[in-house]
């Protein structure tokens, strides 16, 4: 008997053992829902920045200053694991699974998509939104509510290596020139001997390869989408654009980057292995680390009139609850601020977000002090962004296998257009 | 009497006493698996039933989902992006499978010798299996850069005019299959290393002393030995070619113009660049259907020549 009583309670141990680790695994899967205000009343807000080296420095520098000013609230940077380029794929699993951060560093293209979640917060009321430019404006407002607020700023120019400039014997590039004139420097400055290339362009055909066409569009009347949202816009006009990427082509002045993510692109353009490049304020720091001599203009245009893109980036603010929308909020405000928006901007690489930033004389120096910088800040006046619409994602993926197409060789640009047409023409017609 | 009765008869006590005994012990035993059920349960059974639910449905991942029911696999066989990955894949399979296993075969006869430094040799022919495949993917993409890699360069030098290789829509998938056997043919030598081990001596000297040449020996001795060993290659090559993505997603992502595009490339597309889940875990099931296929039927002609 006592024998028995002593198998049975050994059991019973081994049973209640197994139990504790079997609660013990299905505990760990599951999110802790850990209550919002932790120890001593403070919120905490997990930030997912994507930033890497100096970007990285510089957010957290700011996240360590926000911190200390603001007891409450104690934001967490770093989070996410993943560079900006593989955000949206992270915080969209993370939104299906249920564990997504507070603040996201989401690309104002993939805003109006992610909005279709109802865990993206509203921010209508919440922030200083007529303090910024209105390129950044444009980029958080989605159907007419504020979703998002702006982190990054750029406008797209055209940067040139002077050194290959004087050795081609061709004279500098002037604000108000023409496509016609960018084709024929690029010939000009194209030396397959030496392996230099007149410009560049990246082949991929992802949304890297076409924000850089809407400025041509947009500047010989065309848009993404037509008026009334049902059709695209550049049915009239792409032809022509992608015409002149195709006499690039045809000319053999065009470097075409075949990898994803155009680091190659730029570079082959830090190497001096290619003349003029289309790039962002972002650009500027690298050059001058290399010690490249470079200048600055503004795109060309067809039409004379100055005209580009800005790609600006957002703060996203996710909801887990009242506390945390409120405390994230905060945080992406202050952020915003000049006294803050300087230090991201000299150190980041964006260009201010409000107009206020740019008038502090902190700013004026850096500019200054920055061969070029003011040519972006300028541009800015005329710059557009692309719409905040859920199709969005899908028009730049037609649309850039039609550009990569022609910088192949593979399609003429009035076959290609056509293609991506109506593609994007059905992808409208489906209601959203 | 009584004694022949209880011979047919079990006394329903002791049966009970069984039932209990024998409940107790499977509670012990389930007791003990737990915690590996579960994790199973949780890991791999539950998110392939959430997947299965998933493909009928439209689920963006981020907005509430809507049931269609069959519409998903209804719009999978139209689509001509589906129909171009399928294709890309098979060309792929096709290729790389009998290539890798044939190359495999060859080169671990010719290393099943005695000769000096046999181990370097081995060591060498495996190693290019141990590189990951998004190392391979930026291995290659450099050395095959259209402008500034090493292979045009060395192009240029024999008088041979440069190629676009992963520029080139024609080129690409025929350079993924070449790298993969680059890498995935170690793998073959060294199971059928180990595999020719097991060929029996005795058999092989039976046959020379029939007067057996080599190829004979070859042909009716070795090869017959190693057909399990062929199958599970078959097999496994072609499970790991059909689903193959590491490589596409770090040379091509799918490009040029959708040369590359193959079928679990396309289903992370879909999941993650157009946020069209449903249709994704669609095209999952198609490719784990057609997986499933594959083997149950190796399997199958495996048991048949087992039998005979």
């Amino acid at each position: 008997m006592s024998q028995h009583a002593l198998t049975l309670s050994r059991r019973d141990v081994l049973r209640a053992a197994a139990a504790v680790a079997a609660a013990g695994t299905l505990g760990a899967c599951g999110k802790s829902k850990e209550d919002p205000k932790g120890a001593g009343g403070v919120v905490s807000v997990d930030l997912w920045h994507g930033q890497v080296d100096t970007g990285k420095a510089a957010i957290d520098a700011l996240i360590n200053e926000f911190n200390k000013s603001h007891p409450n609230i104690k934001v967490v940077g770093g989070g996410g694991g993943v560079t900006a380029d593989s955000m949206l794929q992270k915080v969209t699993a993370g939104l299906a699974g249920g564990s997504y951060p507070d603040v996201a560093y989401i690309f104002g293209s993939d805003l109006a998509s992610l909005t279709k979640s109802p865990k993206v917060a509203d921010l209508t009321g919440a922030l200083k939104i007529d303090d910024y430019w209105p390129a950044a404006k444009d980029a958080v407002s989605v159907k007419g509510k504020v979703r998002a607020a702006p982190a990054l700023l750029d406008s797209l120019c055209l940067v040139y290596n002077k050194k290959l400039f004087a050795a081609a014997g061709v004279p500098a590039p002037q604000a108000g020139w023409t496509w016609d004139d960018f084709v024929t420097t690029a010939k000009a400055l194209t030396n397959p001997g030496k392996g230099i290339f007149g410009t560049g362009w990246p082949g991929v055909g992802d949304e890297d390869t076409v924000w850089r066409i809407w400025p041509m569009i947009w500047d010989l009347g065309g848009d993404v989408v037509s008026g009334d949202g049902k059709k695209v816009g550049f049915d009239q006009v792409g032809e022509q654009a992608l015409g002149t990427l195709d006499r690039l082509r045809s000319d053999k002045s065009l470097y075409v980057d075949p990898k994803p993510g155009s680091e190659q692109l730029y570079q082959v353009f830090l190497g001096g292995r290619m003349a003029m490049v289309a790039t962002g304020p972002w650009q500027l720091p690298e050059l001058i680390d290399n010690h490249l001599d470079y200048g600055v203009v503004p795109l060309p245009s067809y039409s004379g009139k100055p005209v580009t893109i800005s790609g600006p980036d957002t703060w996203t603010v996710f909801d887990n609850g009242k506390a945390k929308v409120q405390a994230a909020t905060e945080f992406v405000k202050w952020m915003a601020d000049p006294a803050q928006d300087i230090q991201w901007d000299m150190e980041g690489g964006s260009l201010p977000i409000t107009k206020a930033t740019a008038e502090l004389p902190q700013w004026k120096k850096h500019s200054t002090e920055t061969n070029g910088l003011d040519v972006f800040v300028k541009a800015l006046d005329s710059a557009k962004v692309r719409p905040t619409i859920t199709a969005y994602p899908q028009i730049s993926q037609n649309l850039g296998q039609a550009i990569a197409a022609v910088l192949l060789g593979k399609q003429s640009p009035g076959d290609a257009i056509k293609q991506a047409v109506d593609q994007c023409n059905q992808v409208l017609a489906v209601p959203n | 009497m009584a004694s022949v009765v209880g011979t047919f008869t079990v006394d329903p006590r002791s049966r009970a006493a069984a039932k209990r005994r024998t409940r107790n012990e499977s509670a012990t035993g389930w007791a003990f698996v737990s915690p590996s059920v579960l994790i199973i349960l949780g890991l791999s059974v539950v998110p392939v039933l959430w997947s299965l639910l998933l493909s009928f449905q439209v689920n963006d991942l981020v907005s509430p989902s809507e049931w269609v029911g069959l519409a998903n696999y209804k719009a999978l066989m139209k689509d001509p992006t589906f129909g171009a990955a399928v294709e890309h894949t098979l060309i792929y399979t096709v290729l790389y499978v009998p290539l890798s296993v044939v190359a495999g075969l060859a080169i671990a006869i010719a290393l099943d010798r005695k000769i000096a430094f046999i181990g370097l040799y081995r060591t060498l022919v495996f190693v290019p299996f141990v590189v990951s495949a998004a190392a391979q993917g930026v291995l290659f993409s450099f050395v095959l850069d259209p402008e500034f890699g090493v292979a045009n360069s060395v192009l240029h030098k024999v008088g041979l005019p440069a190629q676009g290789f992963f520029s080139d829509p024609g080129q690409a998938l025929y350079l993924l299959v070449a790298i993969s056997l680059w890498s995935g043919t170690g793998f073959c030598v060294i199971v059928y290393l180990a595999g020719l081990q097991g060929v029996s001596t005795d058999l092989v000297e039976a046959a020379r002393i029939d007067g057996a040449g080599r190829f004979g020996v070859l042909r009716h001795v070795v090869l017959p030995s190693l057909t399990p060993v062929t199958i599970f290659l078959l097999l496994f090559q072609a499970i790991n070619a059909l689903q193959v993505f590491d490589l596409v997603f770090v040379t091509t992502k799918g490009g040029p113009l959708g040369s590359t595009t193959v079928i679990v490339y396309f289903i992370w597309e879909k999941a993650f660049k157009t946020f069209t889940a449903g249709y994704s875990a669609a095209a999952a099931y198609a490719l784990a259907v057609a997986l499933l296929v594959i083997g149950v039927a190796l399997q199958l002609y495996r048991r048949r020549a087992a039998a005979r």
